[in-house]
């Protein structure tokens, strides 16, 4: 009679847990009491025990896998019982059998999909003992009339079964290959599945958390205007025709150079948010979002405020590809007083950026684009660009925000205005 | 309600290994009830780094002259070494409420609870396990339970050297940025006052948060 292990709860809340690490495996001898597995919840760990006698079977999970609270995971049968697969045992080094595939791939495209050969049997009630003898001895188990509980198909039934239907022979009983689809744009899954469960690297981890900690508790509010970036760009186009070769300036550079001064002006906006004070910083650390394989980081142009445009063009190009090498220390990502995210390259025109805690603001910056425009009574085209700035209310309020953002507006469309 | 006793251990320096070793033995003797009390180890290790179930191999910058072990508690990368207060609470968490996050929450309250009395305001952190202090961190927990018997438990920086933090991304969170009781302006006056002063407040949060009577226990024999 087998007993089965079941995920348990480490709360009454708890709706899943992620199985760290299995202490017995596929075949090991058993007391009740012994330590199955760990299971882990936030920064606890918990022990999995045996609840009999026996010898540990059918492991339905594998280490690192999030699986739900009750879900059976394993069983411990009784010596006897034991060799449940036609292979038996004896090879010493035996496998779990029903674990989903080792990923070879690279971790975070990891697939946690049911083998392929399953998804036939999964239509029909059968116990996970049972679907791996019907898969191991090509046995249809819609065939097969199920005598356990709500008709569920368990091994007995199969073992009638297979005594009285021969096993159908291998090459028809193999599912056919799905036909290759033409390569498409959009990742298509190579399981068929529905759906993929990719676990959290720990970057998305942090990026969770993180931002989470922010749009939640932080009471965020949006000021857009938009910029003239006509006088912006023919400032950077002369810059770039004066410096030949020796690297060229972008309008993020412009950008990033016009925020830290306008920052330096408007303390109020240049600060951190810490429960029982807010730190007004005299320093301008800029925090530059980078987008990276698996998520984003923002590393730091430290006193940006006092750096040249080629200085600041420099270090964000040097940043932006360390960051992408994953090369970044901690030093270099930590400590911003303010942060700009740009869009721009992606045709975005407007969005609203999630502040990055403790700081209390965030500019979101849109494309330049051409578009037709007022000016002196007369529809002409200039180059505009629109840019949001994110505010926590706690530290900034709105007039406080909006003057801010008119010195940066003045500064980006007279560009000679950071001069002064 | 019968009067629940926590006996407390004050062993001073003791290796981590050997901590591990004695934590084991003593939890194991409360799941198989040759044990009829909860107790609190309290003591301090020699630099060592440890890493939990669930950390990641990056987490570890610079491992140069220092040991590491690795350990079945939750949690990723951690520092710990003179000048912090490790304390691994022996409970039996069907006499409180077997319920795990609520263990870890009041872990976190009563090192909130021990700061308030050393007069440094602390929070806890949504999200984020452990102590902070104006947002850096100034206590880690990582726990461990059979049989709702726990152990491993939480690390208070008293005056921790704060620099050997920047070996590891403590805790797996990027820039956290650590603190002490020291660097907070605890209060604690000559040598040798804050850490008793620390240890003190310490067992004075268990009483509080878990209702708990603290008994001073005596060293039956060196471990």
């Amino acid at each position: 009679m087998a007993t089965p292990v079941y995920m348990e709860a480490l709360s009454p809340t708890m709706e899943e847990g992620r199985l760290v690490k299995w202490h017995k495996r596929d075949g090991d001898a058993v007391k009740a009491g012994d330590t199955l597995a760990e299971v882990e919840t936030d920064k606890a760990v918990m022990d999995l025990v045996a609840r009999a006698d026996g010898v540990l079977r059918q492991i339905a999970v594998t280490e690192g896998q999030t699986v739900p609270v009750g879900k059976e995971i394993a069983a411990i049968v009784a010596p006897g019982e034991a060799v449940a697969t036609p292979q038996g045992r004896g090879t010493g080094d035996e496998r779990p059998v029903v674990t989903a595939p080792t990923p070879t791939a690279p971790a975070r495209t990891v697939a946690v999909a049911a083998p392929a050969a399953v998804a036939d049997a999964t239509r029909v009630k059968a116990s996970p003992l049972a679907k791996r003898i019907a898969r191991e001895t090509g046995l249809d188990l819609k065939q097969v009339t199920g005598s356990g509980p709500g008709g569920r198909v368990v091994r007995k039934d199969l073992e009638l079964a297979a005594v009285a239907t021969p096993p159908v022979t291998a090459p028809s009983a193999a599912p056919t290959p799905p036909v290759p689809r033409p390569p498409s744009p959009v990742p298509v899954s190579r399981t068929g599945a529905p759906y993929e469960d990719a676990p959290l690297t720990q970057i998305r981890k942090t990026i969770a958390k993180r931002l989470a900690t922010s749009l939640g508790p932080i009471p965020h509010y949006f000021l857009t205007t938009e910029v003239d970036m006509e006088r912006a760009a023919e400032a950077r186009a002369a810059l770039n025709q004066a410096l030949g070769t020796e690297g060229k300036i972008s309008f993020n550079d412009v950008i990033l150079k016009a925020t830290a001064l306008a920052l330096k002006q408007h303390r109020a906006c240049n600060a951190w948010f810490a429960e029982d004070h807010i730190r007004y910083w005299n320093e301008v650390h800029l925090g530059m979002a980078v987008a990276v394989d698996d998520g984003l980081i923002t590393p730091v142009i430290r006193n940006a405020d006092l750096k040249s445009l080629s200085e600041i063009g420099r270090e964000a190009r040097e940043l932006a590809e360390r960051a992408r090498a994953r090369k970044l220390q901690p030093a270099e990502y930590t400590g911003s007083t303010f942060s700009v995210s740009n869009l721009g390259m992606f045709e975005i025109d407007q969005f609203t950026a999630v502040i990055n805690p403790p700081e209390a603001g965030i500019l979101a910056v849109g494309a330049v684009v051409a578009k037709p425009v007022v000016v002196d009574g007369q529809v002409t085209t200039r180059r505009r660009m629109r840019i949001t700035m994110s505010c926590d209310h706690r530290v900034i309020d709105g007039a406080t925000g909006a003057v801010f953002l008119r010195t940066l507006k003045g500064m980006l469309e007279n560009p000679l205005a950071m001069l002064l | 309600m019968s009067e629940r006793v926590l006996e407390v251990l004050d062993a001073g320096r003791v290796p981590y290994r050997e901590a591990l070793e004695w934590q084991r033995s003593v939890a194991q003797a409360r799941i198989g009830a040759q044990l009829d009390h909860d107790v609190l180890l309290l003591l301090e290790h020699p630099a060592v780094v440890t890493v939990g179930r669930t950390a990641q191999p990056r987490h570890l910058l610079d491992t140069a002259g220092i040991e590491v072990v690795e350990v079945e508690r939750g949690g990723d990368v951690t520092y710990h070494g003179p000048g912090q207060l490790v304390g691994y609470p022996i409970l039996d968490l069907r006499r409180y409420r077997p319920d795990l996050h609520w263990y870890l929450r009041a872990l976190e309250q009563t090192l909130i609870e021990a700061l308030a009395r050393l007069g440094i305001p602390a929070q806890p952190r949504a999200g984020y396990t452990g102590v902070w202090v104006r947002g850096r961190k100034i206590a880690s927990i990582g726990v461990h339970v059979k049989q709702w018997v726990t152990w491993h438990g939480f690390a208070l920086n008293v005056s921790t050297d704060l620099a050997q933090f920047d070996r590891i991304i403590a805790c797996g969170i990027p820039g956290v940025e650590m603190t002490s009781v020291e660097r907070e302006g605890g209060r604690g006056k000559g040598e040798g006052a804050v850490w008793e002063q620390a240890t003190a407040a310490v067992i004075a949060g268990f009483e509080q948060v878990f209702g708990v009577t603290a008994t001073a226990g005596e060293l039956a024999s060196p471990r």
